[in-house]
């Protein structure tokens, strides 16, 4: 699963044992060895970060951390950041938002860091954005898109993502109302896990498509931890919607397309959030399975954007896979960064902020732009599965398929 | 009427394979007075091991279960002689802390060797149905709670009906009796854990295919296997089959009739209802082992 605009990290208790300590190791090491160059006027530009590297959710941060280091080190490559060479201060947070706060407060106050980057979550960043704002450091984060965080109306805080929550229907729900009256669905399931971003995104759902009649036949929330689906699913056949919006996060959204298999229901329409985007999903539904299904994409290594192929391909030339939304995010938070530190010839934090609320920034997920708070003023992707293959259907400027299926072919066993 | 009796086939079924998973940290608690909190981790030691040689063999993961059991055996022989035979003797309340301990370095040693990613085994039948008018019999289920209720079935004459089942049994009862009558406590205790591990290895074999696990999953199993065993009596057999079942229909029924949400709480509740109401569990296994102990 990867944390997007809509998504959280999943919290894997434990997991980092293995995976999580040698890279705690790296980043103790990178952020020691960087120290005696932190706050330099000259030399090398130190950008500090406090990323989940163990704990919880380290396997997933792990991509994230990926991207950064590629847009260092092409950034370092193409002659740096105002003529000068970039050095990332890495700490590991432990994904424990006591342990975030104290290393962006150590990256500034100690370390004296010349720039910030940001973590990973809205779990995170909520609280590390404070950090960064009452210090009047510009802090541009590569996820992190509950509502919540954008609230408090941060002068210093940028979003590196398309749009953040609030906008994940827009795109389907646009479809949706172009469709004639006849074609639309009339009824709805809504079904989510309980969760800030996928309950508030399932509510968005609800709430739009009944402007446009479509009436809602169930509505549950599960658990996060709920691994049996099956009476979900007999629950939802019994009511025999068209339509079927899950807010799901991960591999729930696989376990109730399992359980509509086992109890004989194929919604006409079915949107998922999250689940279908990551890489395993169409191995565990089976490939033929996924034929139809929607969801809400804030990057897609496919799409036309400029950059991003220079991007897909650079990076699976260095890690030798394909690079998941944490890595781009990461990456984009990068360029953000960089092309307002260039354009405002110094590094002067407000006139960096100032210089993001007043300008587009190009970047390998389209054009970014922000409103007071720092939210995005873009829009997600509109993704279907159609022929084995994760497409982009809207909008129209980045589809990558002229058509969207509505009619869902039945499961295949 | 429809969807109580579906509701009711799924919680019975999922009741069956819940009791397989359980059935081993209640014959290690029955006989050995032992709270082993690496259930969780052998779990899903067994629905790797499954799902592993169901990728290169591709042959049934549930059969496959029989050569995950082997293996956990030797697991749970090693467990034992390396970690819990050698706490004991220095203070038995600590192999809680020692069981612990051991979950969470399998998880990481599972983590490094199989991957971070979910994983689950999908035989041809994985996702498909018997269909009795307009109710479905999952397949899954099926195939699962009836190699539960042979292994189950296979155990328990195995404690019955052998000498080393009596010699479990008698250890279980009184180990200083059984000494007296000439049986090797030690090595009964090993084959025990071991046994209760393998047991698990059906178990793992068939949550491999009824639900993507990753190596940290065992933390939403513990709960499920304490509030089985809690409520069918700690260290009894047929009692982890009944509070299985009670758990599968208590979770399906929540889940239908009253809120979605509510569904993973139903084993604490159940633990805390249990407690309060009926302690030594349904088979009152607290009343049988103080008689034994007298």
């Amino acid at each position: 699963m990867r944390p997007t605009a809509h998504a959280p990290l999943r919290r894997r208790p434990r997991l980092a044992l293995c995976l999580g300590v040698p890279l705690l190791l790296a980043a103790a090491g990178c952020g020691a060895s960087s120290t005696s160059h932190a706050g330099s006027g000259s030399g090398t530009i130190t950008i500090g970060m406090s990323l989940p590297l163990s704990g919880a959710v380290a396997d997933n941060s792990k991509s994230g951390y990926q991207g950064y280091q590629l847009w260092a080190d092409q950034l370092n490559a193409h002659g740096g950041l105002l003529g000068r060479k970039v050095k990332l201060v890495v700490l590991d947070d432990g994904f424990t938002q006591s342990t975030a706060i104290s290393d962006y407060n150590k990256l500034i106050g100690q370390q004296h860091v010349d720039l910030l980057l940001g973590t990973f979550s809205s779990f995170l960043n909520l609280p590390v954005a404070e950090v960064a704002e009452r210090n009047k450091y510009v802090y541009i984060e590569p996820s992190g898109g509950a509502d919540s965080i954008f609230a408090r109306n941060f002068n210093y805080l940028f979003f590196a993502q398309p749009a953040t929550t609030q906008n994940l229907p827009d795109q389907f729900v646009a479809q949706i109302a172009a469709l004639p009256a006849a074609q639309r669905p009339r009824t709805a399931a809504f079904v989510t896990q309980d969760d800030p971003n996928t309950s508030e995104a399932t509510k968005l759902f609800k709430d739009q498509l009944a402007k446009l009649g479509v009436k809602s036949v169930y509505d549950s929330t599960y658990a996060p931890d709920t691994s049996n689906f099956d009476a979900i699913a007999n629950a939802i056949k019994q009511a025999a919607p068209d339509l079927v919006v899950q807010g799901a996060l991960a591999e729930d959204g696989v376990s109730l397309i399992r359980s509509f298999q086992k109890v004989g229901f194929t919604p006409k329409t079915l949107f998922q959030t999250n689940s279908p985007s990551d890489t395993s999903y169409p191995d565990a539904v089976g490939t033929r399975n996924t034929e139809g299904v929607l969801t809400a994409l804030a990057y897609s290594p496919d799409a036309p954007t400029p950059g991003n192929g220079a991007f897909v391909s650079a990076y699976k030339a260095k890690y030798s896979t394909v690079p998941s939304d944490d890595a781009a995010n990461s990456y984009t938070a990068g360029q953000v960064l960089a092309a307002a530190v260039t354009a405002v010839g110094r590094l002067d934090q407000s006139a960096i902020a100032d210089w993001l609320h007043k300008n587009t920034v190009s970047t390998i997920v389209g054009p970014l732009s922000w409103d007071a708070a720092g939210k995005p003023k873009g829009s997600l992707l509109l993704a279907q599965w159609q022929n084995g293959k994760l497409q982009i259907v809207a909008p129209a400027a980045e589809a990558t398929s002229k058509q969207i299926e509505w009619a869902k072919p039945g499961w295949s066993q | 009427m429809t969807l109580l009796l579906q509701t009711l086939i799924f919680g019975c079924l999922i009741g069956g394979v819940y009791a397989l998973m359980s059935s081993g940290f209640t014959l290690i608690f029955g006989v050995m007075d032992v709270i082993n909190l690496a259930q969780g981790c052998l779990l899903i030691t067994g629905a790797y091991l499954s799902w592993w040689m169901w990728q290169r063999t591709g042959l049934d993961p549930l059969l496959l279960g029989v050569l995950s059991s082997a293996a956990l055996y030797g697991i749970g022989w090693l467990l034992y002689k390396g970690v819990v035979a050698r706490v004991q003797r220095v203070d038995p309340g600590l192999t809680l802390v020692a069981t612990f301990a051991v979950a969470v370095a399998g998880e990481g040693v599972i983590a490094l060797v199989f991957g971070t990613s979910d994983r689950s085994a999908t035989p041809s039948y994985f996702n498909t149905s018997f269909h009795l008018g307009s109710l479905s019999v999952p397949k899954a289920q099926l195939y699962a709670c009836i190699g539960a209720l042979v292994v189950l079935g296979g155990l328990y004459a195995l404690l019955r009906g052998t000498f080393l089942g009596r010699a479990i049994r008698a250890c279980a009862s009184s180990r200083g009796g059984a000494e007296l009558v000439g049986i090797d406590v030690e090595r009964a205790m090993a084959q025990m854990f071991a046994l209760g591990a393998a047991t698990t290895g059906f178990g793992g074999a068939a949550l491999s295919v009824l639900y993507q696990f990753l190596p940290d999953s065992q933390d939403i199993w513990i709960g499920r296997v304490l509030c089985v065993v809690v409520l069918g009596g700690l260290g009894s057999l047929p009692g982890a089959l009944a509070g299985a079942v009670v758990l599968g229909l208590g979770e399906a029924l929540t889940s239908t009739y009253w809120d979605v949400r509510w569904t993973t709480a139903v084993p604490y509740m159940l633990i805390l209802a249990i407690l309060l109401l009926r302690p030594q569990g349904l088979f009152g296994i607290t009343l049988r082992r103080e008689g034994a102990r007298a």
